[in-house]
């Protein structure tokens, strides 16, 4: 050995002996063992949230899912109208703002002797509406962009796994699902005239995520953990005083 | 209900263990009875009779190799439960009432050896074929002959015959332990030299210094215990350990005589010895904090060109070597098959009074396994505890640590034997070591030290509780 690396500077006479430290090493491992071997795992959603006497914090995930915070941007959808046609008017902003070039859209016009397009109040729709999943980097740009509502990542659902990359490309079939969603400012719901009453909404609150993917959330007191707040999070929060 | 699942499943492999006890010993007998014409050698020369051949099956195939398989999938959940794991549970059989329930992960164990076994068995083109082939066998062949000396049960009347649950027991026993043991160092080194490769040669020599080195101390460790029963027979050390040290016999109710003094066990008499034998013997079995040779994950060792059921025979030599070690330290320390605390003489007057001869050694037999098993739980917890040894620090450990202890140690009881042969000034001396080796294990370190218990974390977080809210925070400092 080029250096003294034995030299032991602990004068310490339990460490020197090493058998004492070693016997408290091993009470460690066996108290962690016989808590994990005796005691049911605690299989709560929440790690944080995990109580009991085992120690085991595991999620064992396709039996157990975390559930995602609200907010959770999932996989995309085409938000249907009442009538079952996407809400889209093809107006490429959702293919113009997305940074991964991933959405491709063609437009098509509506005859004016189509039942959906009286008073021209919608004049074209999407002939091809695509998305790359594989491209998609999950920004959420599109749903911004979008002025009509019309696409949405309120599944909360991944990108399910396919066996070739054709399978990831999404086309309106495949795009178009979800409750519909109509607004009182949709042209389509436009009054004749003011005696007519005032449109209802179907979904009146669009929250993210509201009413589409049953997630398996936690009860009570873990619900209000995960609450959103719109303050936020101070830093400080994270050091240790 | 997991507790009552756990309980119940430690009934299970008792009973397993009890059941196979019983089978050897009434296979032993029975072939000690239908052989007349060999048998009865037993009591004249000391050795078994043809029930060898049975013990020989059923101790180490079946016993050693056994639970051997067994400690492979313990080793990966006992430590994922020492490492607040899971571990492995994906393995499932497609069958009726089994489908879909893991059992804890007991179906690993086939398909870990199916693994092995269909796995491309290689060998380099330039390595020596014969000793490359030859490594594995002499790695693994000493290991079981390495049991054949020890005794797991007694010595019972079944059919007429005197059964011992002993393969051979032979004048030399003891030395016969530290001959084979020196065996399997052929294997690694011929394992590191024909692989043909420069790691696993480097692998190959520091496994056999570092056994070699460790023989040594192997070796004294049991001296003092040779030295107190004046005896190298295993059998006759667990027939020493049976005798009480102090306490008299008690006249109790319904029982009659029984014994309730203080058995003299080896690790009362020789805590030193356990501590340097079970040390060197851990070095041995090249398992960690000693695995230096073939650190699994980060070191190349001497069986890296190995694959399939070749390799398979250094990791399942590995866990026999964990089997053995801890038999061979039941039979030395632990007073073998002694139960203590009066139990050994109630049970074997009524045991043999009724004629249970099988029923009496399958007893007997199934405490030495839980005395082994509790040992073999003690190495795995070892492994996952203590971190690796230095190359250097092995070295001085064994050299400059072990082998000044174990000398000393000889003196010491050789000395004490010779004022006291009663022993009992010995066994004063050992519990004066055990007492103070607790002490300085329970006392409170200082509060400087940097403690690595878990006692303080919130016992209601896993250990994963968020810091305090700077709210929460300063209101707990008013």
């Amino acid at each position: 050995m080029a250096y003294k690396a034995t030299k032991n500077p602990t004068t310490d006479l339990r460490e020197r002996l090493f058998l004492p430290e070693l016997l408290r090493g091993l009470a460690i491992t066996t108290r962690h063992f016989l808590r994990n071997l005796f005691n049911p795992r605690d299989t709560n959603v929440h790690v944080v949230d995990r109580k009991g006497p085992n120690l085991v914090s595991t999620v064992s995930y396709p039996e157990e899912k975390t559930p995602y915070p609200p907010g959770y941007r999932g996989l995309h959808r085409l938000v249907p109208r009442d009538d079952g046609k996407p809400r889209c008017v093809a107006c490429y902003m959702c293919a113009t703002i997305c940074p991964a070039q991933c959405i491709y859209i063609e437009a098509g016009e509506y005859e004016t002797t189509d039942p959906s397009s009286e008073s021209r109040v919608i004049e074209k729709y999407p002939t091809q509406f695509v998305i790359d999943e594989l491209r998609c980097i999950v920004c959420g740009l599109c749903v911004d962009a979008c002025p009509k509502d019309a696409i949405r990542m309120d599944t909360g659902l991944h990108t399910p796994s396919e066996y070739n990359r054709s399978g990831f490309v999404w086309d309106i079939p495949k795009l178009l699902q979800g409750p519909a969603v109509s607004h009182a400012s949709d042209p389509w719901n436009k009054r004749a005239s003011s005696a007519t009453p005032p449109h209802q909404h179907h979904e009146p609150h669009t929250r993210i995520g509201e009413g589409l993917v049953p997630l398996k959330l936690p009860t009570g007191e873990q619900q209000k953990r995960t609450e959103v707040t719109d303050q936020a999070i101070p830093v400080t929060r994270f050091l240790k005083d | 209900m997991k507790a009552l699942e756990v309980i119940i499943a430690i009934g299970v492999i008792l009973g397993a263990i009890f059941g196979l006890s019983a089978l050897a010993y009434a296979l032993g007998g029975w072939i000690e009875a239908g052989f007349p014409f060999f048998g009865h050698r037993l009591v004249e020369s000391g050795l078994p009779g043809w029930a060898w051949v049975s013990n020989m099956l059923i101790l180490v195939l079946g016993f050693v190799m056994l639970i051997a398989t067994f400690l492979t999938l313990a080793e990966r959940k006992w430590s994922a439960m020492i490492q607040d794991r899971i571990g492995p549970n994906r393995a499932t059989i497609d069958l009726p009432g089994l489908r879909g329930r893991p059992l804890g992960g007991v179906f690993h164990v086939a398909t870990d050896a199916l693994k092995m076994l269909t796995k491309e068995d290689f060998r380099p083109k330039v390595a020596d074929a014969l000793l490359f082939n030859l490594g594995p066998i002499l790695a693994f062949a000493p290991v079981l002959a390495l049991f054949a000396v020890v005794p797991v049960g007694p010595q019972v009347t079944v059919f007429g015959q005197r059964v011992g649950l002993q393969v051979a027991n032979p004048d030399f026993g003891m030395l016969w332990v530290f001959a084979i043991a020196s065996l399997a160092v052929y294997g690694t080194s011929l394992a590191g030299w024909a692989s043909n490769n420069k790691f696993a040669l480097l692998g190959g020599v520091r496994a056999s210094s570092q056994m070699i080195s460790y023989e040594v101390a192997l070796g004294l460790g049991l001296v003092g215990v040779m030295m107190a029963f004046s005896s190298v027979r295993l059998p006759e050390l667990i027939q020493g350990q049976t005798t009480h040290l102090w306490g008299g016999t008690v006249e109790l109710p319904r029982l009659g005589a029984v014994n309730l003094g203080i058995p003299a066990w080896g690790l009362f008499l020789q805590p030193v010895g356990f501590i340097v034998f079970f040390a060197a013997a851990f070095a041995e079995t090249k398992r960690a904090p000693f695995d230096v040779p073939e650190g699994e994950s980060e070191i190349i060792g001497y069986f890296v060109e190995y694959s399939g059921m070749k390799f398979g025979l250094f990791m399942i030599s590995e866990f026999a070597e964990v089997v053995i070690l801890a038999a061979i330290t039941t039979a030395i320390f632990l007073g073998g098959w002694n139960i203590g605390f009066g139990f050994d003489s109630t049970l074997t007057r009524a045991l043999t009074q009724a004629n249970l001869g099988w029923l009496l050694g399958a007893i007997y037999a199934t405490v030495f396994w839980i005395k082994a098993l509790l040992l073999c739980y003690l190495q795995l917890a070892i492994r996952w505890t203590f971190p690796r040894f230095r190359y250097d620090q092995i070295q001085s450990l064994g050299w400059k640590i072990l082998l000044p202890i174990a000398l000393a140690n000889i003196f010491i009881t050789g000395a004490l034997i010779l004022v006291d042969p009663s022993l009992r000034s010995l066994a004063v001396l050992g519990f004066v070591e055990i007492g103070f080796v607790l002490a300085l294990t329970l006392r409170r370190p200082e509060p400087a030290g940097h403690e690595a218990d878990d006692a303080h974390l919130p016992a209601d977080a896993h250990g994963h509780a968020p810091p305090p809210l700077p709210g929460a925070a300063a209101a707990s400092h008013h």
